[in-house]
């Protein structure tokens, strides 16, 4: 009988892991004939799901396309960004699959493999969509560019370097040697150069890559993509390919360095405030910070209210706390990779107009609508708290709150410094309060692609609207934040739901007291059933 | 044939280890296949102690139930505590068994970092006007004067689209001036009724599925427009922007989310969005947009229509109130 048990044990343990692995997207058969009836089948595909941003002509103009960034590959081009092939050729059939399979994380084009998503395309589904996208580029024809029979494909090495300390101090010298920083700055967050007034080969401003948010990496983050992308180099923009320069066992090296850059979250949602001796460090580099436990907050794009702003620059933050016997202390951080001080109200946007019932869209377009420059607007970040005390898990809504429900804001920006400000829903801007209810400072610091903000306020104050930190009680926080040069400012930026912080009440004796109590009634009633066995 | 005895108290010992293990593992386990969600059902912690409660208490009523078995189940416990097996492991074990739970009451009784989990309804409808559970969605079921009317403007070879999708359908127009506008929707139904107008047989239901699939087409549109960045464009609740929401877009190919509602219900979550919710919903938590700020009801209806069909599934049937 306990064999079964076990076989059954065995059966479902299998069964629950095998939902977890990825769906495969190596095809299980190559394409088959390109035939008219094959065609006809994978347009019928695009039509339900793949036109709406790819366009009816496969010219990346359909009707969403205007409000994504990347924008939707123009198929007529034969321009292909993630490949197996060389720089600058057609891609394999197999890399359309890979592409159509897994999606491009973080940007709209997302996986259509069945195995991954339940209504997702069957493999020769996929194929046939394929086949028919490959139908807007009449180079896909012309057997000259066929990269496999021109032997133009880039392929694996088997000599992968280990990952580990050694091969990644090796690659860190390469990122320098190659001059990877050129572009994707010293630290990888994609601030060592200002290319966005700058356009690729379709047109459009160029963002260069932060290597150090995973989710941002769109054809894979294992070692082995890392490798590809820039072995074969993104066709249609300035990443170059690597192949002549570098050698295979100093790609791997930098492939290692790459992945080992990127960012591991922290899982919790409840951040403890570190008690401390002495003032709040008013250095992002003081060791008190550094020994700090952090907390990692995505943040999104503000779609809930019109304006709707999907291609948000601020999704990461991250959060460090610090007390002492008077005064709280925040330490935020995160990635920009430029430094907006300047703040011109007349270029805000007016959003009257896209704000109607059945208007055209109530989103902003990626290019057109607002300027992604620099001079423009102000980098901000706002940490937004309850004003009422929190009963339950009742909150105000995560979303600037309500009339009834208001929050309040402590709102720093790079051009005017910190404010404590009350919004009662997302309809009205926060109205800063007055300057005798003013008690948070501010000291702010950017340095190769990160602000440090610190946030002071003494824990207890007497204004009804400030929270108050007192221990054991958890505390509702919740972020939005606006990178200027991104376009970013009023309702168009990106937030967070809400997160916690508290300060840990001491353990009460009587936890101890229980304890020592179970232990000593316990031990005894062991000890004497041990007499009375040995005297029976 | 060999067969291994073992102790009762053995077995008694590996039989509550196997019911918490069942409890604790494969109850989730399986939960995750059954309902489909990308996440397990865990037992309730209170559930937990009555089931080893239960366990306990049949394990006692077994052992007591003869004096044989009960010699059988004690006599290991003898032996250890007469120090057959050693006096040094007994000491040990003496000790180390009271410290060990004495350790326990203090993580159960020592306050944590943990907020108190908060219960959600995900179909709240306490607060759901009786007056939307009978609504029909008026684009899956076009009356016959809407389905002559679009007969009318496919033989003129004009049929309006929402502005939207004017420009891409305009330029493939261009493009293919030789074929008929409505080709592009290269489906099997628009297909149909493209053959019979040619051929001057149009059969009226073939134009009303006809005239579904263009009211399809078009919501697929809004859909991709206002919906994708969060739900995904498989309606899968992974949007590019979803990452960000610790409730998460709720992802329609499940089972138990859009098919278990009937469609006025959908309609009425659409228009009043997160903060339509009542409290035992959590409102706070729900980024989902109070659309009806900037969508119009046709819009509302055409992006349902499209979502249930990308979804592949079909709504509720109101229940009939006599």
């Amino acid at each position: 009988m306990n064999k079964n048990l076990l076989l059954i044990i065995v059966t479902l343990a299998t069964l629950a892991l095998s939902n977890i692995a990825f769906g495969a997207d190596k095809p299980a058969s190559p394409m088959p004939d390109e035939t008219p009836e094959f065609i006809a089948q994978g347009h019928e595909v695009y039509i339900r799901r793949c036109s709406f941003c790819h366009g009816l002509l496969g010219d990346g103009n359909g009707p969403a396309s205007d409000y994504l960034d990347p924008r939707p590959r123009d198929f007529t081009m034969g321009t292909y960004k993630f490949r197996t092939s060389q720089s600058g050729e057609l891609p394999t059939n197999e890399d359309l699959f890979r592409t159509v399979s897994r999606g491009l994380p973080s940007t709209g084009m997302q996986a259509f493999d069945d195995q991954v998503i339940k209504n997702g395309l069957s493999e020769i589904d996929r194929w046939a969509v394929i086949a028919y996208i490959k139908t807007f580029a009449p180079e896909f024809e012309n057997p000259d560019y066929d990269p496999k029979l021109n032997d133009l494909i880039v392929f694996l090495p088997e000599n992968q370097a280990p990952y580990n300390a050694e091969s990644i101090k090796k690659g860190a010298e390469i990122f320098q040697k190659a001059k990877c920083w050129e572009c994707h700055g010293k630290q990888g967050r994609g601030d060592g150069l200002k290319a966005f007034d700058k356009t690729d080969d379709w047109g459009f401003p160029i963002r260069i890559r932060n290597l150090t948010h995973p989710w941002k990496i769109k054809a894979g983050t294992r070692v082995e993509d890392i490798y590809m992308r820039f072995s074969t180099g993104i066709n249609g923009t300035p990443m170059p390919s690597f192949i002549s320069a570098l050698s295979e066992e100093e790609r791997w090296y930098l492939a290692n360095y790459i992945k080992s850059i990127q960012h591991e979250m922290t899982s919790h949602d409840v951040l403890k405030i570190e008690l401390i001796d002495g003032a709040i460090p008013e250095q992002a580099d003081d060791q008190l910070w550094a020994n700090a436990a952090p907390m990692d907050i995505r943040l999104t794009g503000q779609v809930i209210a019109a304006p709707r702003w999907q291609n948000p620059s601020v999704e990461l933050v991250t959060l460090k706390a610090l007390y002492n016997e008077n005064e709280i202390g925040i330490l935020v951080q995160w990635d920009d990779p430029f430094k907006d001080e300047k703040h011109v109200t007349e270029n805000e946007f007016n959003a009257k107009d896209i704000a109607k019932v059945g208007a055209y869209n109530s989103y902003i377009k990626a290019d057109k609508m607002i300027p992604r420059q620099l001079d423009n607007f102000s980098d901000a970040l706002a940490l937004q708290f309850p004003v009422k005390p929190v009963d339950g898990t009742k909150k105000p809504h995560f979303f600037r709150g309500s009339a009834s429900n208001p929050v309040q804001l402590w709102m720093w920006k790079a051009a005017s410094g910190s404010k404590e400000a009350i919004a009662r829903g997302w309809k009205n801007s926060p109205k800063n309060q007055d300057d005798e209810k003013q008690s948070i400072s501010s000291v702010a610091s950017w340095s190769k692609g990160q602000w440090s903000l610190i946030i002071t306020r003494p824990l207890v104050t007497d204004d009804r609207n400030d929270v108050q930190f007192t221990p054991g009680k958890f505390i509702p926080i919740a972020l939005n934040a606006w990178d200027g040069s991104n376009g970013e400012h009023g309702l168009i930026m990106s937030l967070s739901t809400w997160y916690y912080l508290i300060i840990e009440a001491p353990t009460p004796l009587s936890v101890y007291l229980y304890a020592l109590l179970t232990v000593l009634l316990t031990g005894g009633f062991g000890f004497w059933l041990k007499k009375k066995v040995q005297s029976g | 044939m060999f067969k291994m005895k073992i102790n009762r108290f053995w077995s008694m010992i590996l039989t509550v280890f196997v019911v918490y293990l069942f409890v604790k593992i494969i109850i989730p386990a399986v939960s995750r296949e059954i309902t489909g969600l990308p996440f397990p059902l865990t037992v309730p912690g209170a559930l937990v102690f009555i089931y080893m409660l239960l366990a306990i208490i049949s394990i006692f009523l077994y052992v007591t139930f003869s004096d044989d078995i009960l010699e059988e189940f004690l006599d290991p416990i003898k032996k250890f505590l007469r120090g057959d097996y050693g006096s040094t492991f007994r000491t040990v074990v003496l000790c180390g068994l009271p410290l060990f739970i004495g350790w326990q009451v203090y993580e159960v009784l020592v306050p944590k970092n943990e907020l108190p989990s908060s219960l959600r309804i995900q179909h709240p409808s306490s607060n759901f006007p009786k007056s939307s559970e009978d609504l029909k969605n008026p684009f899956a079921d076009p009356t016959d004067a809407e389905v002559n009317a679009f007969i009318e403007q496919a033989k003129a070879n004009q049929v309006p689209f929402i502005p939207q999708l004017e420009a891409d359908i305009g330029f493939w127009a261009e493009e293919n001036s030789d074929s008929h506008m409505l080709s592009f929707i290269a489906t099997k139904p628009m297909k149909e009724f493209l053959n019979e107008m040619k051929a001057e047989q149009i059969n009226e239901e073939t134009a009303k599925n006809a005239l579904v699939e263009k009211n399809l087409f078009e919501g697929r549109a809004l859909y991709a427009m206002n919906c994708r960045p969060c739900h995904g464009d498989s309606v899968s609740g992974d949007g590019p922007m979803a990452d960000g929401f610790k409730l998460r877009p709720i992802n329609f190919t499940d089972n138990g989310t859009i098919e278990t509602i009937v469609e006025g219900y959908t309609f009425w979550r659409v228009a009043n969005g997160g903060r339509g919710l009542p409290v035992e919903a959590t409102p706070w938590d729900s980024a989902m947009p109070q659309w009806k700020l900037n969508l119009t009801e046709e819009q509302r209806w055409k992006i349902i229509l499209a979502e249930y069909d990308l979804a592949e599934k079909t709504p509720r049937i109101p229940e009939v109130h006599k």
